[in-house]
């Protein structure tokens, strides 16, 4: 990522306002192990990020950074341009979001909402209005009476952002919001949730490893790896553009190829090529989908294999195909008439769909 | 394929889904709790003549409970006994409840020492612990030693055998059982409630005040059950640090009990000491549901 | 950053400051006295006065070769190991069919057999006295430890029922389902998963056996007279520092029941 992005916006070229959070090295270690390692990124105004990566990577640590929970050992946490360190955590302007809402079971919905006014010493009417609109806001009005233990997950979940939008924060944390709904609730969440985001304009801060959910939420992604910022970018640029095999094979699945580069290209077996700056011994990322396969046959390419099974995906097929002396190919197909009697033990022939859709990583 | 009688019973025990487990242990407290209480129950309202030993005559009589609820001595006495226990109650909250809150709060070795050090005193005889009390508040002992080093006085304080040494030995004797419910709750306390309180702009006495408390009122009132339970119905500190002047009512059956062998006024004062203990921790549960009441909405 | 943002902090550094203070004087009012107990029994005088003049180990030699002190020791002994037998006889069988009674009053017999540990101690041993002498059954070592059994069986309970609670059932089922009889499973599977919680339970059962003096003082036989009666005694009306020895072999005691239950079922598991 160059400094440039930072202050132009890529599409339109015209200049970007200063971020509203905007993270610079941050490093933060426990005992010996370094668990954030000089984390740099940055939110514009109204704009949703997410944190993506697996567990462990660091991503909830530079959460809790950023509400103050945590302080980083070395780097600056900035919002608003103003630095949060010494800022004690509760006068931040930050709402958190906590994975299991953390919301108080001896307070009722509305006695929960109305915490943080309360806390700033807002006078009792004031409160009760507030309250009334953020509960309306989150549709929960009617249920200002309830306790935590008497709402459903999804209920709950909206009292934990009524909670934090009441007190209007510059930024709102969401740390795997997802996480404690079951699978059906969770897609319907996400949209309203990046709804209501957009509509009220705030910038907001996702932490999930769920490529999915972060591919349907974001702006922008930050995929993290142990402690680093590997990539920082829009969905698009992240899943059709990974700066290296790591992201490549975190976001989407990903088949990868062990090849050689010389003049400016790498042939594949089928013998279509792929263009690359790169030379010597590369590693080629093909994305399932770009794998075309047919029964083996007079026709057939000279890319080969075997399939060792194959899988339902909804409407598509996945064939996990066996190649001599490699690891399998993963190959997504329709299931339609060309593919629908192949079955495991035959022998298939590959072919790329579009040489464009591939990237060539150095090999290490 | 048909099993003995033995073994089948033996299963039954082993599976432990029936009663049958549990019929020892019934037998047992019938005869040596059920059935004494009922019958100090009926000595309250008797008239008894005592041979060596042994009950020969009971006769049905008010004559000891009327005399006791009218007697001076009961009053003063037994509003001592509430008073001092009250008192005890009252510290032991005050000093229990920040120790659970260090318990809260603190690394893992400083929930270690506070383990350790509430729970060695329990496992150590209370005599023990009130005669350490002997040491140090005695004529020549720690506290007087130390304040005539000073100079900070120039004749040795009488502090044994006041009320307030009674009270200072009581504390320290039941702190351990005011911190050890309170550290259960806490052990079990969702600290992200905390982070949330502060992330929604709350200082930590704000969150202490408004979050810990209210989650703790249970252990709060369990403690403070068990705290006035005990330290109403003790004999050894005020026997010990209050120098036999100082009488209680477990003092009192003891000494009608044991010296004056007036059995039927024993009985009586027993009665009065466990049904007035009875309506205090009554009003203990009133308020720690007051408090609870949270707990108990319907779930969905 | 105002001023008004400032004081609020300071504010509440200053009352969190108060109350860790608190705790400190708290947890050193727990640990203190005992310590000087210890600091004392070594004193070269023979009475009681601070600081103590030199060391010695002669009062725990007298208090070894004191017949009195060592058959009230005996003696208090025997009623912890009897208290002790009886409480996880009648004890254990009892958690299980309260944990796993599908009878009804299942829920009735667990806070049933919790009920003589709320009653006062005094009270059932007031209770006891009166019922034996009404059927001519005088205070003795066995009146005394059936009492003391009855007061504090509850603890036993109370550990054995909260680790069969947290017991997976399905370790017994797949014992069954290996071809194990209900004995066999008891014996390799429940029995030693039990273990700790007897043993940490025994610890509580006999130091209740062996120190209690609020039951004690009305039920014990007058020909043995247990230790803490003895204790009693002898604090009332000695002021040397061989009481300072017996406590300190009595708090020896209670460091070495504390391993014991640290060991089992932990530290932390102890107000369960």
């Amino acid at each position: 990522m160059n400094v440039a992005a930072d202050v132009i916006d890529m599409k339109t070229g015209a200049p970007r306002s200063a971020p509203v959070v905007d993270i610079r090295g941050a490093v933060k270690r426990f005992a010996d192990l370094t668990v954030l390692d000089r984390c740099s990124l940055s939110a514009q105004e109204g704009e949703i990020l997410t944190l993506l990566g697996p567990s462990g990577c660091g991503k909830t640590t530079l959460l809790r950074c950023i509400a103050g929970f945590l302080t980083p050992d070395a780097g600056e946490i900035l919002i608003d341009g103003k630095d949060t360190v010494p800022v004690p955590v509760n006068r931040r302007s930050v709402g958190v979001v906590f994975q299991s809402y953390a919301l108080f079971p001896h307070l009722t919905v509305a006695r929960n909402v109305a915490y943080g006014l309360k806390m700033r010493g807002m006078p009792a009417a004031e409160i009760e209005t507030r309250v009334t609109t953020a509960l309306a806001t989150v549709s929960l009005t009617g249920f200002e009476g309830r306790y935590p233990s008497q709402l459903s997950g999804g209920q709950q979940q909206r009292v934990a952002i009524a909670r934090v939008l009441v007190l209007e924060p510059r930024v709102l944390l969401l740390d795997e919001p997802f996480n404690a709904l079951d699978a059906k609730l969770r897609g319907s969440m996400q949209m309203e949730l990046r709804q209501l985001i957009k509509r009220l304009g705030i910038t907001a801060i996702f932490v999930t490893h769920d490529q999915e959910e972060a591919l349907t939420m974001s702006d922008r992604i930050a995929v993290m790896r142990t402690g680093k910022v590997e990539q920082f970018g829009t969905p698009e640029e992240i899943f059709d553009r990974p700066a290296n095999a790591y992201v490549a094979d975190f976001v989407g699945a990903s088949n990868f190829w062990d090849g050689y580069a010389s003049g400016g290209r790498v042939v594949l077996p089928d013998g279509q090529t792929v263009a690359t700056g790169l030379s010597g011994e590369v590693r080629v990322m093909i994305r399932p989908h770009n794998l075309a396969l047919r029964p083996a046959g007079p026709q057939a390419s000279s890319w080969t294999g075997t399939i060792r099974f194959r899988r339902h995906v909804g409407a598509l097929m996945e064939y996990e195909i066996g190649l001599d002396g490699e690891h399998g190919l993963r190959a997504l197909a329709l299931r339609d008439g060309s593919t629908a009697s192949l079955a495991a033990g035959d022998k298939v022939s590959l072919t790329l769909r579009d040489a464009a859709g591939c990237i060539v990583f150095p090999r290490s | 394929m048909t099993r003995s009688l033995p073994r089948r019973l033996l299963d039954e025990i082993l599976s432990g889904s029936g009663i049958w487990p549990a019929v020892p242990a019934i037998v047992v407290l019938l005869v040596v709790a059920v059935i004494p209480f009922a019958i100090l129950l009926s000595l309250g309202f008797s008239e008894i003549t005592v041979a060596r030993g042994v009950i020969v005559s009971q006769d049905f009589s008010l004559r000891y409970l009327t005399t006791a609820l009218t007697d001076p001595l009961y009053h003063t006495t037994f509003q001592r006994s509430l008073t001092l226990a009250l008192m005890t109650t009252f510290f032991c909250v005050l000093l229990g409840y920040p120790v659970a809150y260090l318990f809260l709060i603190g690394k893992p070795w400083v929930r270690r020492v506070i383990l350790v050090l509430t729970i060695a005193p329990i496992l150590t005889s209370g005599i023990v612990r009130t005669y350490a009390w002997i040491i140090i508040l005695g004529g020549r002992g720690v506290v007087n030693s130390v304040l005539l080093d000073l100079g900070l006085i120039s004749a040795p304080l009488r502090i044994i055998n006041t009320q307030w040494a009674v009270v200072i030995g009581m504390v320290q004797v039941h702190l351990p059982v005011m911190i050890l419910p309170l550290i259960a709750v806490m052990s079990r306390h969702d600290r992200r409630l905390d982070e949330a309180s502060a992330n929604l702009g709350a200082s930590r006495l704000g969150t202490l005040w408004n979050v810990v408390l209210p989650l703790s009122i249970g252990g709060l009132g369990t403690g403070a059950a068990l705290v006035f339970t005990l330290s109403y119905t003790t004999f050894v500190v005020p026997q010990l640090l209050g120098g036999g002047n100082y009488l209680n009512a477990a003092t009192m059956i003891y000494e009608q009990v044991v010296y004056s062998l007036e059995w039927s006024k024993g009985a009586v004062t027993a009665l009065i000491l466990m049904s007035t203990c009875l309506i205090v921790l009554l009003i203990f549960a009133w308020l720690t549901n007051l408090g609870t009441r949270w707990t108990r909405v319907a779930q969905r | 950053m105002t001023t008004g943002f400032h004081r609020a902090e300071l504010l509440d550094r200053l009352g969190i400051g108060v109350i860790v203070a608190l705790a400190v004087i708290a947890l050193a009012l727990l640990l203190l006295p005992a310590a000087i107990v210890v600091i004392m029994s070594f004193d070269t005088r023979g009475y009681i006065s601070f600081p103590p003049a030199g060391f010695t180990l002669d009062w725990y030699y007298k208090v070894f070769n004191q017949p009195v002190l060592v058959n009230a020791m005996l003696t208090s002994i025997k009623v912890g190991v009897y208290v002790t037998l009886l409480c996880i006889a009648l004890g254990v069988p009892t958690a299980l069919a309260c944990v796993r009674g599908d009878f009804r009053g299942a829920t009735a017999l667990s806070v049933f057999v919790l009920v003589p540990h709320m009653v006062p101690g005094i009270v059932l041993g007031v209770a006891v006295l009166f019922a034996g002498a009404l059927f001519g059954i005088g205070p003795s070592i066995w009146l005394q430890s059936i009492s003391l059994a009855t007061y504090v069986m509850a603890v036993m309970v109370r550990t054995v029922m909260a680790r069969l609670q947290r017991l997976d059932p399905l370790l017994e089922q797949a014992s069954a389902n290996l071809g194990a009889t209900r004995w066999q499973t008891f014996r390799t599977v429940t029995l030693p998963l039990l273990l700790p919680a007897i043993l940490a339970g025994a610890v509580f059962t006999f130091i209740e056996g062996f120190d209690n003096l609020s039951v004690t003082i009305f039920t014990h036989g007058y020909r043995d007279r247990p230790l803490p009666v003895e204790l009693l005694a002898i604090v009332q009306n000695t002021n040397s520092p061989l009481v300072a020895a017996v406590s300190s072999v009595q708090i020896l005691l209670a460091m070495l029941a504390l391993g014991v239950i640290s060991l089992t079922i932990g530290l932390d598991r102890v107000n369960e």
